[in-house]
């Protein structure tokens, strides 16, 4: 890696910052202009996350494993300065988000960024969030990232204003800021104990904290989970989640898909790196607790999806379940199950994101999701959206409409309830498969997860039939629904990519394994960061 | 200095919580507010205390370290001041819409039975 | 080519042939009844080519890599009952195909039930072709998929829609209960390839895990092979299309269960368990079935209870354990699949002619539809067991295997008694079918006159017919030779002799079906009138499958609905209180793990000074807390107070630049709380029903103020242990050395704020620039409560005198007492300008820097439109917050683009001093281009969010429409 090549790993967070900048000095009527900025930025972002997954999967010139990307900010050695770090789970992440970010973009165009003003600017700032916080190695600018992410998901959740979106709003961002300053408290305790931020510094460094510290350690690592624990949306700090995701614009909705994602991110690299096996008395630090949890979270989220009225409670449930799975499957601490949580990972995710943006056309009609849920205009120079309603009412062929839904409808029930073709099969296959074989004497809490993966498989399946008989076979009075080609594509390309996971189940799986062993190998990362050399400073005379 | 500190702490964090699990908007703003403080100063004292030591150096001399306060705990506060500003701006902006939209300063948006 | 990729090709052509077929115009019946024929013909010729190398237990296979690491190849396998199976799939999928081509009509979307119909024969030939047990899975899932769209054909039936529901979420939920009992025998042998798993059955049998693994496999078979009590489904299926059933209900679906059990038979048959399980679920089946068969009144009906019965016979055949039944199984679902789809198709000639399936309505239709009457005949005497037909000789294997030795239990003595009986009943209700419909007295007022059905709508059935015929009459030299194949394959070398003639003399097994059919004909005679006047059959008629099966998913939901009411809320005050107690909960619990230590250091002596301060500090956070509900204004004003104590021990605890920092925020927050106050409604005291505090609601508050109390301690005691505890080795070392000599600049926390952590600033401004944009947007669609919109109290009185008195005009008695501080706030601006650029450029070396400058920026502005009023500061400074957001955004993000010009990584700053008269030497740092960006964007957010709040104070109500409208800040006149 030289020339530009070097500065690649900053990208994902400066180019989508610097193209909402550049959006911020236009008149908020250069729609085009803005439109246009945005897909070339998420198309960038996609190209770079490529770029990125070829680089950091290839093996090192000593044949051994690849060895993660350093970046360190300011050109100051690790751990004094804040380095980015890109190894193969952080761009495994930055590839889904920015195909999650591409379709969300499309989808969008076809009315949603025009619901209120500047959506495409806080929609890349969300991504700036999110691909920071998956590339930072540093807790604290971690914090900051999340702060970034979820600012711009506030604006997102409150995008189009209306009744039920501010009172979702007001709940998800009271509880946000609440667990922040869990956040702050946890990370400061943990500086004020090892004395350092840097991720790989503090892996290094745990093992060596006094006894008479552990306690405060631990401590400000359990405040820290818990603030994560909100963002993936554990049993019971999920509450929030699913109405928030309801009331939001659905590709916003879509988008906030992997939001929960980065939760469990951090918590499957903060875990696998401080309390790893080689982190010393600390080691195995609240597996038992995220397995607990990870439990009660899929029993939640089956009991939510079974009693769901809507869809988009439906599929905020669903988040739960996937969230409980994937946390359940971290507290096994084997390589094998993890490899097969990181495909159900990104499988779930795709699967909501285009259930999501289903839903709106699929009930289209039923309800307007853009009916003002507010009393009449109060000022005289009240701000509404600029829609143009005589172009919301075309759409592609009627009857290739209820088609194209039915079908789509169906593949993203099969998603969910981890029925074949797709690749939510292979998924929940591999993960029962992983518990099934990766202890000698199957443990009861294994046998309730492999139940409760089953159950809400089930569950999925009883909720969304009834749906979709009712909502697609059913004769009913009510308006022709219609489709655009922009609002298709995206859920297609979603869809499909499920496909292409199911088919080419082998090598995706490959490298889900190597990454999970890597995650195994905590110090390799520690010694990729603490050992990434400094371009020496140019010298200047004070 | 040191307990008083923590006493401090203490009760603003107290303070803060008691009225972020009140039912009106205008109470748990001010109970983040409070919170905001706390997390703060508690910040500031995982630096430990010093005091008349602030972290700015002589021109061009090699420093000892151990002759100022931490200063990377401060760098920390200062952002997260910024932060915490930002977001009590947004909560109070939500609030009001909210109030606006629902009619009621309920956090729920809606009146409960009991709290009244 | 070789066979194997043959074979490969005639499982992909069905599905491919499905999509084509789906993109075909609604119109093409022709078009697609000929591609699904072809296909289906195609694939039965392949298997036919294949044939020859099965024989003797031969094998074809061939794989894809899938899914190595687990051990999951794409793998297709043929061997004799797989391709028994298969045949049966493929030519009856064919002949239905013709049926089917005349039986659908022209309205019908005919294009889209082919491209259902091929894909369901696709999954179902994966499924017998599967060469390792999740494939097998795999395609099963699709089985049910599939035939739940072939049922929901005619969605627009409410019948229709229930039975594809009823059909998919039992064989769905069998499936997944398949899938998990294969992923266990999975464990035991250590792979999921099939021959491996046939090599190793002692493993299986003695594996703890059999039981389990051998109880989830049944399920799953049984709710798709439709045994009881899992067999409710299959009569509601019949709400499809006939060729749908005739197929389903025949030849696939329905086997696909009795597919699993023989192939796994080798491994998991032979224990008590298994015979126990098997053999009493299938006699329960036969005798369910057979004895519901007889009561029914539609068609249609006979023939689902006749088939579950039918089915429950091959079942308890497998049931039985021992070679000669297995023999007796395969060749009975042979038979079974011929004549049933051939009666279903008669069937569905008898609706579609008559528009009737009623047995109560039909009669003597023979005179009208001979040749259809005859071929009916032939196939339910099959059904019935009369000899010369299939029918007959498996069931004399059945009759035969029911009088041998198996278990030596009672089982065995009344195993034949049970056998006849069930046979007794199938002749019954096979005359009934016949002679109700075809024979008596010709029929009345049926809804159209019957005819003969047209020939190529015959020519399936005629097919069928022939075949239950041959088999019947020459087994060995027709069915005989594939049949052996089919039987070495599943049992090797345990396979048993067997003869399939006709005669085996005058013995047990003869005379049994001799009196079943004697006996079935006398009940029919003695019974039939009584027979067509029952409403449903007794006994097990009162027992309505479909009726539980709804009412226990509706109790499930409700069960849910209250269990996520239970455990669940959608309040925000639970929520916070749950995640504070958490939190604490996970913050103490190491304590008490660990248990709690102060370090060892000494505390610091007090200074009594900062003591008083925090008493009052204490006391305002207290106090706001007691006020915030009743006095807002004073617990904002309690609130600045902790804040000043805040800033206070800030600057005592040597750190100057949070204490201007926090000062500033301080300032701003006040401003905006203020602004924001108007808007809230008016509070007074609670006035409770009896003038006291409701009990819950005292609970409540006391237990909040026990978890406050706990967490502050909690935060005391710990913010307490380390700061008694010293200071690990801190990077914070690092800064402090290296600040000046390479950071450039003496104010540490500043440089670590522009460099060393610069990437954290620039983040931080970010999160200040989203925010104001999500205000902006909020406050553009700003609608306050319709009561406090009116103008404050005093406003009111001021302009009300104004326009009393003819001298002044509206807003003068503001003007005069805003009026000193007018003139001192506008002389002020240019020194709060200046300074806020001193702040900005000293930044680097002592405290101030950016933000602190910005924030004093904004202030500045503030002060302005205190000053002079909204509109007059817009006339004369047009600010546009959002460029100033997006100029800051830019410069800071760009100087740290800047480096990698020359090669260095983001954000590295270059610095060198230069003179600048009157102001000294400052750092020409690039950090401080850097830092000019904080500065642009704290400016630009910081006004946007006040002004923006402000603006809603004179933003002009509805009512008087005369008066100029007043704006959003003038750049975002676009916006709007």
């Amino acid at each position: 890696m030289s020339g530009w090549a070097s500065h690649l790993v900053i990208g994902p967070i400066v180019v989508p910052l610097v193209a909402a900048a550049a959006m911020l000095l236009f008149n908020d009527r250069r729609t085009w202009l803005k439109r246009a900025l945005g897909i070339a930025t998420t198309v960038a972002l996609f190209a770079m996350a490529l770029v990125l997954l070829q680089t950091v999967s290839t093996p090192a010139a000593d044949g051994g494993p690849a060895r993660p990307l350093v970046y360190l900010l300011g050109d100051w050695a690790a751990p004094f300065g804040i380095v980015l770090v890109a190894d193969r789970l952080s761009v495994l992440m930055l590839m889904l988000t920015s195909i999650l970010g591409f379709a969300a973009m499309v989808y969008a165009l076809a009315r949603w960024d025009r619901a209120g003003p500047r959506f495409h600017a806080l929609f890349l700032l969300l991504l700036m969030g999110v691909n920071g916080a998956f590339l930072t190695g540093d807790i604290f600018n971690l914090f900051v990232f999340f702060e970034i992410l979820l600012a711009a998901s506030y604006g997102l959740v409150l995008h189009g204003s209306g009744v039920v979106r501010i009172k979702a709003g007001l709940h998800y961002v009271t509880i946000n800021v609440a667990t922040s300053l869990l956040f702050l408290i946890g990370v400061s305790l943990i500086y004020g104990v090892t004395g350092t931020l840097n991720m790989a510094d503090l892996a290094a460094r745990i093992p060596h904290v006094p006894a008479s510290d552990l306690m405060l350690l631990e401590g400000g690592a359990a405040i820290l989970g818990i603030a994560f624990l909100v963002k993936a949306g554990m049993w019971p700090l999920s509450f929030w989640l699913p109405t928030t995701y309801a009331a939001a614009a659905p590709p916003a909705a879509a988008l906030f898909a992997i939001m929960s994602k980065v939760g469990i991110y951090v918590i499957l690299r903060l875990s696998s790196l401080f309390f790893g096996q080689d982190a010393g008395a600390a080691a195995g630090f609240a597996d038992t607790w995220l397995t607990i949890g990870g439990l009660a979270t899929i029993a939640y989220g089956v009991i939510g999806i079974l009693s769901a009225q809507t869809l988009t409670r439906v599929a905020g449930n669903y988040i739960l379940i996937s969230s409980g799975t994937l946390l359940a499957a971290i507290g096994t601490d084997s390589a094998t199950v993890w490899a097969a949580a990181l495909f159900y990972l990104v499988s779930s995710t795709l699967a909501v994101a285009a259930f999501y943006l289903l839903i709106e056309p699929v009930e289209r009609g039923e309800r307007d999701e853009l009916a003002p849920g507010a009393p009449g205009a109060i000022f005289e120079d009240e701000y509404v959206g600029t829609f143009d309603e005589e172009e919301d009412e075309s759409g592609i062929a009627i009857p290739a409409t209820i088609a194209v839904l039915g079908g789509g409808f169906i593949l993203c029930s099969l998603l969910l309830s981890g029925l074949p073709p797709l690749s939510g099969f292979i998924a929940k296959f591999a993960i029962i498969d992983g518990l099934l074989i990766f202890e000698d004497t199957i443990a009861p809490t294994t046998w309730a997860l492999i139940a409760l993966i089953i159950l809400s498989g089930l569950a999925a399946m009883i909720t969304m039939t009834r749906a979709g008989i009712d909502l697609l076979w059913t004769p009913a009075d009510r308006p022709q629904s219609y489709l655009r080609v922009v609002e298709a594509a995206p859920i297609a390309l979603l869809l499909a990519l499920c496909f292409v996971l199911m088919v080419q189940a082998g090598p995706v799986m490959g490298y889900m394994e190597a990454t999970a062993r890597a995650l195994g190998q905590p110090h390799l990362y520690s010694e990729a960061v603490l050992s990434a050399p400094r371009i020496s400073q140019p010298a200047v005379a004070p | 200095m040191e307990i008083v500190l923590a006493l401090g702490i203490g009760i603003f964090t107290a303070s803060g919580i008691w009225l972020l699990f009140r039912p009106r908007t205008f109470q748990v703003i001010i109970g983040l507010c409070l919170l905001s403080y706390a997390v703060n100063l508690f910040i500031l004292a995982m630096g430990r205390l010093r005091m008349d030591a602030p972290p700015i150096i002589e021109r061009g001399v090699a420093v000892d370290p151990s002759q100022y306060a931490d200063p990377l705990p401060q760098a920390l506060v200062l952002t997260a001041i910024v932060i915490s500003f930002a977001t009590t701006a947004l909560l109070l902006v939500v609030l009001l819409a909210s109030r606006g939209q629902t009619g009621t300063d309920h956090v729920d948006g809606e009146e409960k039975d009991g709290e009244p | 080519m070789a066979v194997d990729r043959l074979l490969l090709i005639a499982l992909i052509l069905p599905f491919a042939g499905s999509i084509v077929a789906g993109f075909l115009p609604a119109g093409a019946r022709n078009a697609a009844a000929l591609l699904a024929g072809t296909i289906a013909l195609i694939g039965t010729a392949i298997l036919i080519a294949a044939y020859p190398a099965l024989p003797g237990g031969g094998i074809l296979r061939y794989d894809i890599e899938w899914l190595p690491s687990l051990g999951l190849n794409l793998s297709v396998r043929l061997d004799g009952l797989s391709w028994l199976f298969g045949f049966l799939i493929l030519a009856i999928g064919a002949l239905v195909v013709l049926y089917a081509r005349y039986y659908m009509s022209a309205e019908d979307p005919v294009p889209r039930f082919f491209s259902f119909f091929l894909a369901f024969m696709g999954s179902m030939l994966g499924l017998v072709l599967s060469g390792n047990l999740v494939q097998m899975a795999f395609f099963w899932e699709l089985t049910s998929l599939f035939s739940f769209l072939l049922i929901g054909y005619w969605h627009q039936n409410q019948s229709a829609r229930d039975g594809a529901r009823i059909a998919l979420i039992t064989t769905g939920a069998g499936g997944v209960c398949l899938l998990l009992g294969i992923l266990i025998i999975g464990r035991i042998v250590g792979s999921y390839d099939i021959d491996r798993i046939l090599a190793s059955e002692n493993l299986i049998r003695s594996s703890g895990l059999y039981m389990p693994a051998l109880l989830l496999i049944l399920i799953g078979a049984f709710t798709k092979s439709a045994q009881v009590p899992f067999h409710f489904w299959l009569p509601h299926a019949m709400a499809a299309p006939t060729p749908v059933s005739a197929y389903l209900h025949s030849a696939t679906m329905v086997k696909a269960g009795i597919f699993v059990l023989m192939r796994l038979w080798p491994v998991l048959a032979g224990t008590d368990e298994w015979y126990f399980i098997v053999s009493s679920t299938g006699l329960a089946t036969l005798l369910v079935g057979a004895w519901a068969a007889i009561f029914q009144q539609d068609l249609k009906g006979l023939l689902a209870y006749s088939t579950i019965s039918h089915l429950g016979l091959i079942t308890l055949l497998l049931g039985l354990g021992s070679p000669l039944a297995a023999v007796a199984a395969i060749f009975h679902t042979v038979n079974h699949a011929t004549f049933k789809a051939s009666l279903f198709m008669a069937t569905g000639i008898i609706d579609h002619e008559t528009g009737t399936r009623d047995l109560r309505r039909l009669s003597g239709l023979y005179r009208y539809m001979p040749i259809t009457a005859t071929l009916a005949m032939v196939a339910a005497a099959a059904m019935a067991g009369v000899p010369l037909l299939n029918g007959f000789l498996s069931k004399e294997m059945f009759l035969a295997e029911a009088l041998a030795e198996h278990s030596g239990t009672f089982v065995d003595q009344l195993l034949p008694v049970i056998a006849t009986l069930a046979s007794a009943f199938a002749v019954l209700y096979s005359i009934r079918f016949i002679h109700q419909t075809f024979f008596g007295p010709p029929p009345v007022d049926l809804p159209r006159q019957p005819e003969e059905a047209p020939l190529w709508m015959r020519v399936p059935i005629e097919v069928l017919v022939l075949a239950c015929l041959v088999i019947g009459i020459v087994p060995a030299l027709t069915i005989g030779p594939f049949l052996a194949t089919a039987v070495q394959s599943v049992l090797g070398d345990r396979t048993p002799v067997y003869s399939l003639a006709i005669w085996h003399g005058f013995n047990a097994p003869m005379l049994m079906s001799l009196t079943a059919l004697v006996a079935g004909t006398v009940l029919y005679l003695l019974f039939r009138d009584r027979l067509n006047a029952m409403k449903r059959s007794p006994v097990i008629g009162r027992l309505k499958g479909r009726k539980t099966f709804e009412a226990v998913l509706a109790v499930i939901v409700a069960g849910a609905r209250w269990l996520e009411a239970l455990f669940g809320t959608r309040r925000l005050q639970p929520q916070l209180r749950v995640l504070v107690c958490l939190a604490l909960i996970a913050g103490l619990l190491p304590f008490v793990r660990f248990d709690y230590r102060p370090g060892p250091l000494p505390v610091t002596l007090l200074d009594p000074s900062f003591a008083v301060v925090w008493l009052l500090g204490a006391a305002c956070a207290i106090g706001a807390a007691w006020q915030a509900k009743y006095h807002r204004l004073a617990a904002l004003i309690l609130t600045s107070g902790a804040g000043l104590a805040t800033c206070i021990s800030f600057i005592w605890l040597s750190a100057p630049d949070l204490g201007v920092t926090q000062l500033l925020v301080e300032i701003v927050t006040t401003v905006l709380l203020l602004l924001g106050l108007r808007w809230l409604p008016k509070r007074v005291p609670d006035h409770w029903p009896e003038a006291r505090v409701p009990v819950q609601v005292g609970l409540r508050r006391s237990t909040d103020l026990l978890v406050a109390v706990a967490a502050g301690l909690g935060m005391a005691l710990v913010s307490y242990a380390v700061m008694t505890r010293p200071l690990p080795h801190s990077i914070s070392r690092y800064f402090m050395e290296h600040a000046y000599f390479e950071g450039g600049g003496t104010n540490v926390v500043n440089v670590i704020l522009v460099d060393f952590r610069g990437f954290d600033t620039l983040g931080e401004i970010t999160v200040l620039g989203i925010v104001a944009l999500t205000v902006f947007a909020l406050l553009r669609r700003f609608r306050p409560a319709a009561e406090s919109v009116a103008s404050p109290v005093q406003q009111r009185e001021q302009t009300a005198s104004d326009h009393a008195s003819p001298d002044r005009a509206v807003g003068d008695t503001v003007a005069d007492y805003m009026l000193a501080p007018k003139v001192i706030m506008e002389w002020l601006f240019p020194v709060i300008i200046v300074f806020s650029l001193y702040l900005l450029l000293r930044g680097h070396d002592s405290p101030g820097g950016g933000f602190g400058a910005g924030i004093v920026m904004s202030i500045a502005i503030l002060i302005q439109y205190m000053a002079r009023g909204t509109r007059q500061v817009e006339l004369l400074l047009s600010i546009r917050p959002l460029r100033w957001i997006g100029a800051g955004l830019l410069c800071a993000a760009l100087t740290g683009a800047g480096a990698s010009l020359f090669g260095y990584p983001f954000l590295t700053s270059f610095f060198s001093y230069i003179a600048v008269p009157g102001v000294g030497t400052v750092p020409a740092a690039s950090a401080v281009l850097f830092d000019f960006g904080v500065f642009g964007l704290v400016v630009g957010a910081t006004v946007l969010i006040l002004i923006a709040l402000a603006h809603q104070s004179i933003r002009i109500p509805r009512a008087p429409a005369d008066e100029p409208k007043a704006s959003l800040p003038a750049s975002e006149g676009g916006a709007a």
